[in-house]
């Protein structure tokens, strides 16, 4: 596989506002097996150095959102598009090529191996050498800590530790837009906290970040873009300060969820 | 027991740790990439057995040239064994199904090695089958020594190819979370059907070494399975060092217990291991996290 054109590392202009969307779903449809569909016509964009965050209840199919978009599910209908190019129905190998990465949910450092060759692993696509030496300071200077474990087995680091080393692997790639699935499951506030501000710097260094979260207010605070998703659809999307101040987002996570009955 | 006996029983264990340990590693490694019990691992190594006695008779040659054709064959069946056959069984059953499906494999083999050369005793014999070197007072027959030179040797080489190769890497990472494993790029299935291969490499390996000091027959796999089963279950299911710890162990266990209770209940060894393993510590003595999503 050849080594694929850098993108620009710096801060690209964040907000020239015509700019043509890195990351679209379109009119999504997508379902797991013969069950009912979990995505109905779901739409959504990600523009150049954002945090878009899709929030919503249990079963709305955030997390699907992302297996579709990283080719690890395949839509029924509806199209994926990345950075212009219809990428729908490819396989994860073709969409890392195509600068998409994805940390799953939970734990998914491999344990059994040092924090090294995670990292390393996240570049297992790259041929060029040099190019994974100058990446491999481009993360550890983003995540300090992983250079401090640089050693170490993943699997003893503690979860937040553990979620810096999925986030440093998956920019390996110098993706140009990461997806991250519910990155604060099972962490304690202050690992959170640490979380969402690499989530930021992400942003800053350059990379559009999808997000997927149960904590839906903490999410929508370090993001720029908020959807909120119910039964397979967006329902409501704007800037994430909007949402936060919206009171249906607060209807419909603190005071149930009225809407559904028929 | 004299201390002389005790010596001579120890290295014995050793010598037979060491092939067992080879045999458990492949078989370990199937599970651990890809969950599967891969009853018929036994019925290969017996099938490179005879290979490398046929060769042997056929050709004059020492058994052990039989490696060049017998270790590339093997792998690529394999391979092939593991993207046509066992990728077929859906992923909710794999591990059950693939039980059966493999059990049915060893019985063809058994069938077919009975059908190709009948149910007779084979043995290769070589100038050197009956020669021994003394160390110590202790007797040590050259072809033990060979057959644990090769397994040793092929111990360090798989330890070497899943550890510093890009193969490797993938491999491990691919056993020790397959979605992160595709996410990072890794073709999984590719990966598994190499797994696979080198898996059976191994089985081609020890049936060669076996060759040398054992007489066989087509059901005699059977009395290796049950063995290499409890090996893996007590050394931790994927672990291969877990695997190699506990080959070693257990040989040396059942050789020293041959000298007061015979060759038959030293073999109950194993299977005691086992049970004392599942009471206690299902997840295995030396293995990793792997067995506990059981």
């Amino acid at each position: 596989m050849a080594s694929e054109p850098e993108p620009v590392p710096a801060a690209a202009p964040a907000s020239s506002p015509a700019a043509e969307p890195l990351l679209r779903l379109t009119d999504v449809q997508a379902g797991y097996g013969r069950a009912a569909l979990v995505l109905r016509g779901l739409s959504v964009t990600v523009a150049p150095s954002s945090v878009v965050c899709l929030v919503g209840p249990n079963g709305a199919g955030k997390s699907t959102v992302l297996k579709v978009a990283s080719g690890m599910l395949k839509p029924r209908s509806g199209q994926v598009v990345v950075d212009g190019v219809d990428v729908t129905g490819r396989t994860p190998q073709q969409l890392l090529a195509s600068g998409l990465s994805h940390v799953p949910q939970g734990h998914s450092v491999f344990p059994e191996m040092t924090v090294a060759e995670n990292v390393l692993l996240g570049a297992y696509s790259v041929r060029d050498r040099s190019l994974v030496a100058e990446r491999t300071e481009f993360v550890t200077s983003l995540f300090p800590l992983v250079g401090e474990r640089w050693g170490a087995l993943a699997g003893a680091l503690s979860g937040g530790q553990q979620k810096q080393v999925e986030f440093a692997r998956s920019l390996m790639v110098r993706p140009k837009v990461v997806l991250l699935d519910e990155p604060s499951m099972g962490l304690d506030p202050k690992a959170t906290a640490i979380v969402f501000e690499q989530v930021q710097r992400m942003r800053d260094a350059g990379t559009a970040v999808l997000l997927v979260e149960q904590n839906a207010r903490r999410a929508l605070e370090a993001a720029d873009v908020g959807c909120v998703l119910d039964l397979g659809r967006v329902h409501i999307t704007g800037p994430a300060p909007d949402l936060l101040a919206d009171p249906r987002l607060a209807q419909l996570y603190l005071g149930g969820r009225p809407k559904e009955v028929p | 027991m004299t201390g002389a006996l005790f010596a001579q029983s120890l290295v014995l264990g050793i010598l037979l740790g060491g092939l067992y340990a080879l045999l458990a590693a492949g078989l370990t490694l199937y599970f651990g990439v890809m969950r599967v019990v891969m009853i018929a691992h036994s019925a290969f190594l017996i099938l490179a057995a005879y290979l490398a006695w046929f060769f042997h008779e056929r050709s004059g040659l020492d058994p052990l040239l039989s490696l060049v054709i017998t270790v590339p064959l093997f792998f690529v069946v394999g391979y092939g064994m593991q993207r046509f056959l066992v990728s077929r069984l859906r992923p909710i059953s794999l591990t059950t199904m693939s039980v059966l499906l493999t059990f049915a494999v060893a019985l063809t083999i058994e069938g077919l090695l009975g059908f190709v050369w009948t149910g007779t005793q084979r043995r290769v014999q070589l100038e050197y089958s009956g020669t021994s070197i003394e160390v110590f007072g202790v007797s040590i027959a050259v072809v033990k020594l060979i057959a644990f030179a090769l397994a040793a040797v092929s111990l360090g080489a798989l330890y070497v190819i899943l550890r510093k190769t890009s193969f490797g890497r993938a491999l491990r990472a691919t056993t020790q979370h397959p979605e992160a494993a595709r996410l990072v790029g890794i073709d999984t299935d590719r990966v598994a059907g190499l797994g696979f291969g080198l898996g059976l490499a191994t089985a081609a390996i020890g049936g060669t070494a076996l060759s040398l000091d054992y007489t066989i027959y087509p059901s005699l796999h059977w009395h290796w399975i049950g063995p290499l089963m409890a090996i893996i279950v007590v050394g931790g299911l994927g672990s291969i060092p877990g695997a190699a710890i506990a080959a070693m162990l257990l040989g040396v266990a059942a050789s020293l217990l041959q000298v007061p209770l015979g060759t038959t209940w030293a073999q109950t060894v194993f299977y005691l291991a086992l049970f004392v393993t599942l009471m206690i510590r299902p997840q295995g003595f030396f293995g990793g996290r792997l067995a506990q999503r059981f």
